[in-house]
């Protein structure tokens, strides 16, 4: 667990988004085990984090959310993306990349020299 | 867009919190069994599974904790339980919050009344377009002060054709007229408007046109009158006809053109003016030379309208320029002649050197403010005292874990809580006595009492609610929140702690006490300057005087005609039984519109730059002096010898024997009258000073001529009878239709009703009414504190005075052990408030007449009452304590 990262505040609601994106609707427990996985478990989600960036997310109207049954016949609340939260995504990963790449250019020697 | 949708949302979060709570446990309860049982599928010992899972979670209690803080607004929520709690603690209090609320509805209450009158006198902006760009335009002339006069037409003309910063210069006479129709006849406040006045202004008329540029301001042009819309309401009932309709104004014929706007009152801000007349039609009632032609001292009150962009001072600039080439050009009326340009607001109703109006406005405010804050100190005691009561509750919550500034935000709520209900009974309090002001109304003066409370006064009131809740809020706030929980849990009643927060409680009542005796002796200071004008010395008698003021000319009497009208009226007015004395003179004092004339003559200085002394005088005939009670000191009266062909004579007061002829008898000496060619005026008599213009004048110059010398068709009657003279009025009337049906009266009151007017008594009394009431106001507030503290006291010292007693302490000295600590505050109060008052007073010397600002009789009275009273206050709650069961007193601890 120690030699996990924890996750960074700006990006779970990224990594939120894109996983809702990919899987469709979803409950918080399956959001939060998915990004673990897809992270190649290097990444830690403390699950209680999740549920208030949710929230943020809802009151901002990218998600939306309904009460469901889950794989197992359990009863819980499953999260969608909102046409917005659609637009969203694109913006933040466009965003994101542009970020990536400009400190990806610090960061290769010789780039930047130039 | 989603950070604004997000607050909504939040917003929305405040409410059903039951439901969403109850989603929120479903939703983690759901998620941990989803956890436990992949934990389970993957080979985890069902205890441990679960163990993992919260562990994982972070705990499903500080999860929902973040997650609340994250649904809701939580500083507002915080609030909002504030004044949950405080509302249920004022509910629980009803006796205290009934006390608090009123204190603070009366200090609240006082202060909006005192603003609206303010507001309505000088804040309140000209309804006219842009009205921040109207300056006011006061002339001073040599030995003449600011504002004392008007400008000459011919001034005016000038300073408009010249003056460049300003877009429009315009100007406006009051005056009062007679407005007939067929079936009856009004006397009217009006005012005489220069051609541009409307346009300059941006006024829109209510039905018709107003007088326009191109109406011209030629004189003998044909009259048009344009009425003001309150007078068009109560006179022709709004009738929107009655534009075109022929009316007679002063007898002559003349045209309503128009009504005024609404909102729009003229410009001399207490009257309301009732009509506007062409400057034009000013030449009926003076005669061209005297109007058109005579430069200095004038009645044209100017304003001027700023071009877009130009400042006051550059304004003044252009003005100063021009006066200094007009003193160069007409050396002999305007050497020395300064225009000041003053915004429009701090120029009401007219402005005068000494801002009179700014200063009473700006005092009163003051006062209103003390009184408010004598209020706040009582509820900060009260507040304080029920604080040191709930002191175990505040020490403990701090104990455990209460954020400091989370008790003071919930003791400020409460105090803020009770200013909003004090705030607003303040303001029906205030709209109740704003509701009976009109009806406390003077005879003939048409005062515009215009008080209706707008956005401003509703800014204010809710300004002095903020003040009056932190004031009397944050002191015991931060003093019981600082509370010591060790030394509170001890429970040690004589602990340093609780003498400390005594000394805050002393500290309040000491300032209350101070704010109280300033109160008062600013309305002693009042009530003392009222007793002096009462008493002043008139130069003539007003008890049982009956003054008439006709104008045949108005009906269109030529002079042969008019001055037998009048011999006839004397005849058959001194014939009536119950009349002493009857005479006639051209104004009477505090009437309208004294004479006003420039005099030449031997005592003149060689330089012939210098200004010849403008005096006031009047006509009369020779039973004046007699009817007011005028002594002659020396020389003759007026007799009937003194006609048309007669030498002219003149009578001349104390003041103008002493100014033109310093040393020397005046009498045999001569002037003359208007202009260094004027006819030979021979002194015969000496009268006595008296007040011609305004009961608080200084004595001035002043002379008398014989009106059969120096004709006027409007006249004075001034009767003198036995009896009340009120009861002379109706036959009197009917005496002057009888010989001349048709003619106007103009006016019809008792001496004593002129005294009561703006120019006599009114503003003291206002001023006296006012300040009485916020001492008194003040007074009982600050006795209910003293009062209030000291039975504190005396209950926190029940345990003291039981053991005092048991020690063989007897009733006597008891008394005098809460009396002393009573007394030390007073003592300390009213040290304190001499300095202020002492201070203060200094201020507001200048509009207190005749009457010292330090005047020591009024600071002895005021502190006696106040001690006396106040000791009153201590005595009550002193006796209490002397009837402390000791048994009683040390059982209870």
């Amino acid at each position: 667990m120690t030699d996990k990262n924890d996750v960074w505040q700006g990006t779970l609601a990224l990594m939120v988004l894109k996983t809702l994106e990919t899987i469709g609707p979803l409950h918080g427990y399956g959001i939060a085990r998915r990004i673990e996985q897809t992270s190649g478990d290097l990444l830690s989600v403390n699950y209680g984090t999740l549920y208030p960036a949710l929230l943020k997310l809802e009151q901002e109207g990218f998600i939306a959310s309904e009460w469901g049954v889950s794989d197992n016949n359990r009863k819980a609340k499953f999260y969608k993306l909102t046409r917005t939260g659609k637009k969203q995504v694109e913006k933040e990963a466009r965003e994101w990349e542009q970020a990536a790449a400009i400190v990806a250019r610090f960061l290769t020697p010789g780039e930047a020299e130039r | 867009m989603s950070v604004v949708r997000s607050w909504l949302v939040r917003l929305g979060g405040l409410f059903d919190k039951e439901r969403r709570d109850r989603e929120l446990s479903e939703e983690l309860e759901s998620h941990v069994q989803m956890h436990i049982e992949d934990n389970i599928r993957s080979g985890v010992a069902p205890e441990e599974a679960r163990r993992q899972a919260l562990l994982k979670l972070g705990g499903i209690d500080q999860t929902k904790e973040r997650y609340r803080d994250r649904r809701g607004i939580p500083w507002l929520e915080a609030r909002l339980q504030d004044i949950r709690f405080g509302l249920r603690m004022l509910r629980k209090n009803p006796g205290f919050t009934a006390v608090v609320v009123s204190t603070l509805a009366l200090g609240i209450g006082a202060n909006a009344i005192i603003f609206s009158l303010v507001n309505g006198f000088l804040l309140r902006p000209l309804p006219v377009l842009h009205p921040e760009q109207i300056a006011a335009l006061a002339i001073q002339q040599k030995d003449v002060p600011l504002g004392v006069s008007g400008f000459s037409y011919s001034e005016f003309i000038d300073f408009r054709n010249q003056a460049d910063a300003f877009s429009e210069i315009f100007g406006n006479v009051l005056s009062t007229v007679a407005l007939s129709t067929n079936d009856r006849t009004d006397q009217l406040p009006i005012c005489y408007v220069s051609a541009n006045f409307f346009s300059a202004l941006g006024l829109r008329p209510t039905v018709g046109r107003l007088i326009q540029p191109s109406d011209g301001e030629g004189f003998g042009q044909s009259r048009l009158v344009v009425l003001g819309y309150a007078f068009w309401q109560k006179r022709f009932g709004g009738d929107a006809d009655i534009v075109g309709e022929r009316v007679r104004i002063n007898g002559r014929e003349a045209t309503i053109v128009g009504v005024a706007s609404k909102e729009f009152r003229g410009m001399f801000s207490p009257f309301e003016i009732d009509a506007y007349l062409p400057m034009g039609a000013v030449l009926a009632e003076e005669g061209l030379s005297q109007f058109t032609l005579s430069r200095g001292q004038g009645r044209v009150l100017v304003f001027g309208r700023l071009k877009p962009g130009m400042s006051l001072p550059e304004a003044q600039n252009s003005l100063d320029v021009i006066a200094l080439r007009l003193a160069r050009q007409y050396p002999a009326t305007d050497a020395g002649i300064r225009v000041r340009a003053i915004p429009e607001k701090l120029a009401r109703p007219q402005p005068y050197a000494n801002d009179v109006f700014i200063v009473i406005g700006a005092l009163f405010l003051v006062f209103a403010g003390l009184v408010l804050l004598l209020a706040c100190i009582n509820v900060a005691n009260v507040v304080l005292a029920r604080a040191l009561v709930r002191q175990r509750e505040m020490a403990v919550r701090a104990a455990l874990g209460a954020e400091r500034s989370r008790l003071i935000s919930q003791m400020l709520t409460e105090t803020l809580l009770l200013a909003v209900f004090g705030g607003a009974s303040g303001l029906v309090l205030a709209e109740v006595a704003n509701r009976l002001a009109p009806s406390v109304h003077f005879p003939g003066f048409p005062l515009r009492l215009d008080f209706a409370f707008d956005w401003r006064v509703y800014t204010y009131a809710l300004t002095t609610v903020v003040f009056a809740g932190i004031v009397s809020g944050l002191p015991p706030a931060l003093r019981a929140s600082r509370a010591d929980v060790n030394s509170v849990l001890r429970d040690d009643g004589l602990s340093r702690g609780v003498g400390e927060k005594h000394r805050l409680h002393s500290d309040l009542v000491v300032a209350q006490i101070a704010c109280s005796l300033t109160l008062l002796v600013t309305a002693g200071l009042f009530v003392r300057s009222l007793q002096h004008i009462e008493g002043t010395y008139l130069g003539f008698d007003p008890e049982r005087v009956l003054n008439v003021v006709v104008d045949p000319s108005q009906d269109g009497y030529d002079r042969a005609r008019t001055t037998e009208f009048y011999r006839e009226l004397y005849e058959h007015i001194r014939a009536l039984p119950g009349v002493q004395s009857a005479s006639s003179a051209a104004s009477v004092p505090m009437g309208s519109f004294p004479s006003r004339t420039s005099v030449f003559g031997d005592f003149q200085p060689a330089d012939p730059n210098q200004q010849p002394p403008s005096i006031l005088y009047n006509m009369i005939d020779p039973g004046y002096l007699e009817t007011m009670r005028v002594s002659l000191l020396r020389g003759r009266d007026f007799t009937d010898a003194d006609g048309e062909t007669a030498p002219l004579v003149a009578i001349v007061n104390e003041t103008m024997a002493r100014k033109l002829w310093p040393g020397e008898d005046p009498i045999g000496k001569s002037f003359r009258m208007r202009s260094a060619a004027g006819r030979v005026v021979e002194v015969v008599g000496i009268a006595q000073d008296g007040k011609y213009q305004t009961v608080a004048e200084d004595f001035q110059p002043y002379f008398y001529v014989p009106l059969a010398q120096s004709y006027a068709s409007r006249r004075v009657l001034e009767v003198r009878s036995g009896v009340p003279p009120e009861m002379l009025a109706a036959q009197i009337q009917r005496e002057i239709h009888g010989i001349a049906p048709n003619v106007t009266i103009v006016d019809l009151r008792t001496m004593k009703q002129s005294l009561e007017g703006g120019t006599g008594y009114f503003a003291f009394r206002l001023g006296a009414f006012l300040a009485v009431q916020m001492g008194l106001v003040g007074l009982m507030i600050a006795v209910v504190g003293v009062y209030g503290v000291v039975s504190f006291t005396v209950s926190r010292r029940t345990h003291e005075i039981g053991v005092r007693m048991a020690l063989g302490a007897n009733s006597t000295e008891i008394l005098v052990l809460v009396l002393r600590q009573g007394a030390g505050l007073i003592v300390a109060g009213v040290s304190v408030g001499l300095v202020v008052s002492w201070v203060l007073s200094r201020t507001i010397s200048h509009v207190l007449a005749g009457v010292s600002a330090t005047d020591p009789l009024i600071y002895a009275v005021a502190t006696a009452t106040l001690s006396l009273v106040a000791l009153i206050a201590c005595w009550i709650p002193a006796r209490r304590a002397t009837r402390v069961d000791p048994m009683v007193a040390l059982r209870y601890e």
